[in-house]
């Protein structure tokens, strides 16, 4: 990893208050402070509600896979020229349910080698996958185009689907690689996962790295700052050139995915409450960028943390500062793809100041609720205020609880009403 | 369980809730008049009101369940259905946590109870109207307390909108009050587990969202005269819009003058309802975009008999920011049965009546009335400001005037009348730069159906006046054909002259005056109740 890291995290130090973990170690008073019991207990129990149940994702992989399978038949192409595989909050194992019970989404990216296919076009390309789709899923279900991707719903699921069409750079020859001529080029280290997406505005090709970048929070996160505490280890496997989707579960102790979770479902409820405006969110792609890089900062400066909540409310004060701020306006470097900025937007002309904005009132948001459960010392109060924060009051039953009914009633044709 | 009211209630089963979803009971009451006239509901207790969805005020719960008596279905199948859905449609997934996200979907059905709760017989301000779309970003403007009828409209006083509003909704003894408004563009719907439920929340929410001079600003409670200001916090998109009146409110007199008539200031925050009043919405509910337009066009319009009265009546509703009435005449005892005006207008210029009655329902409107002949007006005016004019005179000499007084002017023209029962209609569409008269004299009796002889129109007993019988239902054909006709003008879709025609078939002539002979063109109806066509014109 590189050091700047270590130098963004330094001068990000220096800026902060501090005031959270001051907080915490006043309240912690005569408690253990090793223990933070039951602040950590609430986060967990936030961290629990908003992970999307193991059945739900089981049942979008199964959809996911499905789709790949008849994608390769109804394009009749090779059976190892394209790959279907999982990308974004799936493969980082940060994915969270939304605060209305919406559908969650599972990106999804495929893979075409070029030297099999023609794919000279981009925009005829990116068709062609949409009208396989569309075949596929028939009129009911007509796949809708993105920027990048197409974005399949289904009417009676939990989840959609956002599969982008693209073409492994690494295979691509030198003078093909040319052509394609994408904007950006994948950084040395990430080379072999870099990917050529349509993007559609550009009507030309762009640069992606999804596993890329999925590989690097994973590495980051493999960092130990918690002394003593173990990670649960995972192992990916690919079968049948569709990789299976991650399990999601994840222990409070692998902090820095546990902080991408709460901060993106804080930045979430900030959003539905109105604090900020929810047109200029901040980005997940921005937040777990700017939470890794802090992560990795903090590991390459040795600092180590005896509980994880400490270590959690360090990232949440130093975060904010980790953005670049120089001539050109700011910048939150793609780490797996050299030149792509993902603070683009908050230079915009129009929206930029918003953006920006909105990311600093974010952050002051976070802060301040953080402080706020700190404040609580009684434990039914904290428990209270931290389901509150992260829009977590109720909990849910277990999938088949609830009451049936021994006997159904027949079926009632209802007359309609007219239009007056 | 019997109800002192004649219901009859049943206890439900239900089973261990997770933490944060229980309720006590549910009940299925059959009420006073069921299965014959009444329909069978499930009730929870009041107490889960906002924090369990789809529960209305009462306890009731709103989904479907009972198909209700006239569905062919026995007493017993209906609470069976009921009870089934109350199951499967509502516990079970709100056990599950799918319900969570069903307040957004009528989040304002919820904030009109939440409103209802906190208000009283003594609030100052009952609600708030907007007049224009939400702004880009949060900001804090100015805007108007209209007393008495306790509305603010957020706008200043300068604003056309807001002092047409006031004069319509509240007649004489209007007053207007400065106040000032923290007006929030939202992005999603608030709900009872998003909006501000406390005074310390709401600041804090408008702490986030205002800068810090906006904030300040608002946060004053006192003018720059020292006296208190009302303020309200607004937030709101095209869809959704929920205020808040801050506390501290000036005391406020309610209605007359009496002792104890008075809204001293309150500590609390008050929930207000939200209401546009943008034209975008009050014409047509975001779906007519013509109607930015339309708002800043100008129609003339002479005649305001049965058939123009009704067809300024349409272009009002239909967002004409500008109409011209131009008629001497006034209303007759004997008009009432087809005209636009009633009987408290008899013996009173017709114009004066139709304006003043669209001025008091559209606000989006200015309706000025002309009590002056057609050419008397055009001896001092021009159409130079005006998009459309529309000839409803039936008057062979104002067809000459107006066709002259056009020459000068790039403004379309709609020539419409009826005929005699009103067994047709036209509209003639002449858009700019093209005229009535040509080469031929004028055209009006050749377009018709058929040639009506002289005894079709009567003359009125002891006056030399004439009339022709038909229904004020009868017209109502010839006042929709001319009202989409000039609304199409208006917009730009014609690009040609044009006559289109109401016709009625053969059967309808028949009935009226036997023996008529119907022109070739008039036939395309004469199997049918009625038909429509468009000719070229000339």
């Amino acid at each position: 990893m590189t050091s700047n890291y270590a130098e963004r995290v330094k001068q990000a130090d220096k800026l902060r208050s501090g005031e959270l973990i001051k907080s915490l170690r006043n309240n912690a008073g005569g408690v253990d402070r090793h223990d933070y019991i039951t602040w950590a207990r609430a986060l967990a129990e936030v961290n629990e509600h908003i992970t999307v149940p193991e059945e739900k994702i089981g049942e979008a992989a199964k959809a996911y896979m499905e789709l790949g399978r008849e994608l390769r038949c109804q394009l009749a192409w090779p059976d190892n020229a394209i790959t279907v595989q999982p990308q974004g909050s799936v493969n980082t194992r940060t994915l969270i349910r939304a605060p209305d019970a919406s559908k969650f989404d599972i990106d999804a990216v495929c893979q075409v080698d070029i030297s099999r296919v023609q794919a000279n076009d981009p925009l005829a390309f990116f068709t062609t996958i949409g009208d396989a789709l569309r075949v596929i899923l028939g009129k009911e279900n007509p796949p809708e185009p993105g920027k990048r991707c197409w974005r399949i719903l289904f009417p009676e699921k939990p989840f959609y689907i956002e599969f982008a069409p693209s073409v492994p750079l690494e295979n691509v020859r030198l003078e093909t690689r040319q052509v394609l001529n994408p904007r950006f080029y994948a950084t040395q280290r990430y080379a072999k996962t870099a990917l050529a997406v349509v993007d559609r505005p550009t009507k030309w090709w762009k640069t992606s790295n999804p596993q890329g970048f999925a590989d690097w929070v994973n590495e980051i996160a493999k960092n130990r700052l918690i002394g003593g505490h173990l990670i649960k280890a995972n192992v990916l496997a690919r079968t049948d050139g569709v990789e299976p989707v991650p399990d999601q579960d994840v222990e409070l102790s692998d902090t820095l995915r546990i902080a991408i979770r709460l901060f993106k479902r804080h930045r979430d409820m900030c959003a539905r409450r109105q604090y900020i405006d929810g047109q200029y969110r901040p980005i997940s792609i921005v937040i777990v960028t700017l939470l890794s890089s802090c992560y990795q900062g903090l590991a390459d400066i040795g600092r180590v943390y005896s509980h994880p909540l400490e270590l959690l409310l360090d990232l949440a004060e130093l975060m904010p500062n980790m953005v670049v701020q120089d001539e050109n306006g700011y910048r939150i470097d793609n780490p797996t793809v050299a030149g792509e900025n993902f603070a683009e937007r908050w230079n915009d002309l129009d929206g930029g100041s918003e953006r920006t904005k909105a990311f600093k009132k974010w952050c002051a948001q976070l802060q301040g609720d953080l402080r706020a459960i700190l404040g609580e010392t009684d434990d039914v109060k904290i428990l209270e205020k931290t389901r509150d924060v992260f829009g977590c009051s109720h909990s849910t039953g277990t999938p088949g609880s609830g009451v049936k009914l021994t006997r159904k009633p027949p079926p009632v044709v209802v007359p309609s009403n007219g239009l007056a | 369980m019997q109800r002192k009211n004649g219901a009859t209630a049943y206890r439900l089963p239900l089973p261990d809730f997770p933490p944060g979803r229980e309720f006590d009971w549910a009940e299925v009451v059959l009420p006073k008049g069921f299965p014959d006239s009444a329909t069978a509901r499930i009730f929870l207790p009041p107490g889960v009101i906002l924090k369990i969805p789809h529960v209305e005020e009462g306890g009731a719960l709103c989904i479907d369940g009972d198909p209700g008596p006239s569905a062919n279905c026995s007493p017993e199948n209906r609470i069976l259905h009921l009870i089934d859905h109350f199951y499967e449609r509502f516990l079970n997934p709100w056990l599950r946590g799918d319900l969570d996200g069903e307040f957004a979907k009528e989040s304002l059905n919820y904030w009109a109870l939440f409103v209802d709760r906190m208000s009283s017989a003594r609030r100052p301000i009952v609600s708030v109207a907007t007049v224009d779309g939400c702004p880009r970003i949060a900001c804090v403007r100015e805007a108007t307390l209209l007393s008495p009828k306790q509305l603010i409209v957020v706008a200043d006083l300068n604003d056309s909108l807001t002092r047409r509003l006031g004069r319509s909704i509240s007649g004489e003894g209007l007053q207007f009050t400065r106040a000032i408004v923290a007006d929030i563009p939202i992005r999603e719907s608030l709900t009872p587990q998003t909006w501000p439920r406390n005074y310390q929340a709401l600041l804090a929410l408008l702490q986030a969202r205002l800068d810090a001079g906006d904030f300040q600003r608002f946060t004053t409670r006192i003018s720059r005269r020292g006296r208190p200001l009302y303020r309200l916090a607004l937030f709101r998109n095209e869809w959704f819009g929920y205020a808040y009146l801050m506390p501290d409110w000036p005391a406020t007199r309610l209605g007359k003058r009496v002792k104890g008539n008075v809204a001293f200031e309150r500590k609390k925050m008050l929930p207000l309802p939200v209401r546009r009043w943008d034209p975008a919405w009050t014409v047509g509910r975001d779906q007519i975009s013509a109607v930015e337009s339309r708002q800043k066009s100008h129609v003339v319009i002479f005649g305001i008999g049965a058939l123009g009265s009704f067809v300024a009546d349409h272009l009002a509703k239909a967002g004409v920011g500008k109409i011209t009435l131009v008629d001497p005449e006034i209303l007759e005892s004997e008009n009432i049965g087809r005209h636009f005006l009633g009987a408290h207008w008899v013996r009173r210029n017709k114009v004066e009546g139709v304006a003043a009655t669209l001025n008091q329902s559209y606000p989006t409107t200015q309706a000025e009335p002309v009590s002056k002949r057609a050419q008397d007006w055009l001896q001092y005016n021009t159409f130079a400001e005006a998009d459309l004019v529309l000839d409803l005179t039936g008057d062979r000499d104002v067809r000459w005037a107006i066709d002259r007084a056009r020459q000068d002017c790039a403004c379309a023209l709609l020539i419409g009348w009826l005929e005699p029962f009103v067994a047709a209609a036209h509209a003639c569409l002449l858009p700019a730069g093209s005229n009535w008269y040509n080469s031929a004299p004028d055209s009006l009796e050749r377009l018709q159906a058929t040639e009506w002889p002289k005894e079709v129109t009567q003359q009125v007993p002891g006056c030399s006046s004439r009339f022709q019988s038909y229904t004020a239902s009868a017209a109502a054909y010839a006042v929709a054909l001319v009202s989409e006709q000039a609304l199409r003008l208006l917009d730009g879709k014609v690009n040609k002259s044009c006559v289109v025609s109401w016709v009625r078939g053969q059967q309808y002539f028949d009935e009226q005056w036997p023996g008529l002979v119907i022109r070739d063109w008039a036939k395309l109806g004469s199997e049918l109740d009625g038909a429509t066509s468009t000719r070229t014109y000339p």
